[in-house]
């Protein structure tokens, strides 16, 4: 079956709004037990190429696989984690009813629950706060159950929306490091992000610009390519070449 | 479809309401508010009503068909008789009183009043006697029970004499005996707030999941749209259940309004009212693209409800040309089937018709809310 062995395999993948095309032709290949971050500015393509995977937005053309089932899947659907961009938690449940929540939709049992929610608490600091509502926490604490919602079935393949904002510098770093840790245990993790210097922890890095794929490779392969220190200035000369 | 990610979605719904009091507190406090304000608006009869009586038949008393009418006015408590005239210039004076607000109505008995009677129940082919009734016609609800209670008397004093009335309708009630209008009403309102709630709490709870992007969360669950749209239903049908229960709790203890029938059955027409119109609620979700836009379908929704579906009045009251509106409201059925239940005392063998209607239109909602929410893909 084609991409068996990926994780995420696209071939041409596209979706046009009327004259706009959001994702133009877009080909990936992620490997499983990868830490790949797509990073690009907004409205080039990010977010809606990752609905796309998830089965939220019809492709126009162009196929995807996701763990080797054609996009949209069924059979893997419990083994993928998806973070909206958006808080996309409830407001009005409290984080653990939040968190009970997804763990029932996924039929997890109760034991697998509560010890997953105990750890993922610990990941998100938000033991203490398990019985509030959400509505009472600030935007940045949001953004953590909104994460810990996502990965409460444990699962192999995330795809995280911009996971890392509103959060504080000290608890991205944390974020980072359980990335790492996901990824060291066999898991997938596809991220967005607009923090350039944040991308460099990633095993690959595809920048995306205008609904493109410009660039790919590891963090250190792009830099070289383009002679920069940085992925910021290494974006930025991708894009150059590609506009010229 | 799992049932257990049904439950699911029908838990989180209830327990979003459970940590919001102030809805929680609507939810009950509406119904309740609408049953007694319309319970004590509409429910009790008219009484008291403010007359003037010009009295200027020449009769004797002992004879006087008038002065016997005017007693039995007095026993009894719809209408009261502030004052009564025995000279001509009563009558200018008594109309002026009308004209001016002051009183509902003046009767005026002329001077040949008991002669009249006497001579038309001996001939019928003469003149009938008359009465003048100068009445204000604001409150047809007035106009009706003043000519009412004056009919009765007349009829009432006339049968005392022996006079034999021409015409005499005895009417044998088959349902309703000693119903009054509210327990007319009462099902009515049920339903109305029953349909109005699960309506707006699906459409706003809805737009917001859109809003929020929670909706994107679920549908990269393995809950299906089925289990979601079943999931609603289930927690607002209970939601539309719950209200009933109030309101019909309120209806007895404040109004002891009449339920003949089964009242389960009764519930049972609600919730499946609730379900469908909750299934509106998330149909018409996917136009709104926020919370005020959601709110602007609620009138739209709730006027032709209020006017068309018979809670109110009658659907022969409706205009012919509306009335085949009535018959596209799933409320009217609704209404009509609970009436059934309360005050026919109907079981499901006389309300399956509207059961069979109402529970189609909850199908057809939910089907279509999950066609819609399939489109997004």
């Amino acid at each position: 079956m084609e991409g068996e062995g990926d994780a995420i395999h696209t071939h041409k993948l596209r979706k046009e709004y009327d004259a706009l095309v959001a994702v133009d032709d877009l080909d990936l290949k992620i490997g499983r037990g990868t830490l790949y971050g797509m990073i690009g500015p907004n409205g080039s393509g990010k977010t809606t190429a990752i609905k796309m995977l998830v089965g939220l937005l019809r492709a126009t053309s162009g196929t995807a696989y996701v763990l080797g089932e054609k996009v949209p899947i069924k059979r893997h659907i419990a083994r993928i984690g998806y973070m909206p961009q958006e808080m996309a938690v409830y407001t009005d449940l409290t984080v653990h009813e939040n968190l009970e929540l997804f763990a029932d939709l996924y039929s997890m049992d109760d034991e697998a629950f509560a010890k997953r929610e105990e750890n993922l608490l610990g990941v998100i600091d938000l033991i203490d706060r398990k019985d509030g509502l959400v509505s009472q926490l600030s935007g940045g604490t949001k953004h953590r159950v909104s994460l810990a919602c996502a990965l409460i079935h444990d699962p192999d393949v995330m795809f995280l929306d911009e996971p890392t904002v509103g959060v504080d510098p000290e608890l991205r770093v944390g974020f980072w490091k359980y990335f790492s840790r996901l990824k060291e245990s066999g898991k997938t993790v596809i991220l967005t992000t607009h923090y350039m210097d944040e991308a460099v922890r990633c095993d690959i890095v595809g920048m995306m610009r205008l609904g493109s794929l410009i660039g790919e490779g590891t963090p250190k392969e792009l830099m070289n390519s383009t002679a920069t220190t940085d992925l910021e200035s290494a974006f930025m000369a991708l894009s150059k070449k590609v506009s010229a | 479809m799992r049932v257990d990610r049904v439950l699911a979605i029908a838990k989180k719904n209830l327990r979003s309401l459970r940590h919001d009091r102030r809805t929680v507190g609507f939810l009950v406090l509406m119904p309740l508010l609408m049953i007694t304000i319309f319970g004590y608006t509409f429910g009790g009869n008219v009484k008291n009503v403010n007359v003037y009586v010009v009295n200027l038949d020449q009769a004797p008393a002992n004879e006087s068909v008038s002065a016997a009418i005017i007693t039995y006015l007095q026993t009894r408590d719809t209408l009261h008789i502030a004052r009564i005239y025995t000279t001509a210039d009563g009558v200018a004076f008594a109309t002026e009183k009308v004209k001016d607000a002051d009183i509902w109505a003046s009767i005026v008995f002329n001077e040949t009043f008991t002669e009249d009677v006497t001579k038309a129940s001996l001939d019928a082919s003469g003149q009938p006697a008359m009465i003048g009734l100068t009445i204000d016609g604001t409150n047809p609800n007035i106009v009706s029970s003043v000519s009412n209670e004056l009919l009765m008397a007349i009829r009432a004093v006339l049968g005392q004499r022996a006079f034999i009335a021409p015409i005499l309708v005895v009417p044998d009630l088959v349902y309703g005996k000693d119903a009054r209008f509210i327990d007319f009403f009462a099902p009515g309102v049920m339903g109305l707030a029953a349909m109005m709630v699960t309506f707006m709490l699906s459409i706003i709870s809805f737009v917001h999941e859109r809003s929020t992007s929670t909706l994107d969360r679920l549908l990269s669950t393995p809950v299906t749209e089925g289990e979601i749209v079943a999931g609603y239903a289930l927690a607002f049908g209970l939601v539309g259940l719950v209200q009933s229960c109030v309101i019909i709790t309120a209806a007895i203890l404040l109004f002891n309004v009449m339920i003949v029938g089964n009242v389960l059955l009764a519930l049972l027409v609600i919730f499946i009212l609730g379900v469908g119109n909750q299934g509106l609620g998330f149909l018409l979700s996917s136009i709104a693209k926020n919370e005020f836009q959601a709110i602007q379908f609620l009138p739209l929704i709730l006027f032709p409800s209020i006017l068309l579906s018979g809670v109110f009045w009658p659907i022969e009251a409706v205009p012919t040309l509306l009335r085949p509106v009535s018959y596209f409201i799933p409320l009217t059925y609704a209404v009509e089937g609970m009436r059934s239940v309360m005050i026919r005392g109907w079981s499901v063998d006389g309300i399956w018709p509207e059961l069979l209607i109402l529970t189609a239109f909850a199908i057809a909602m939910l089907v279509l809310s999950m066609y819609g929410l399939k489109r997004r893909k």
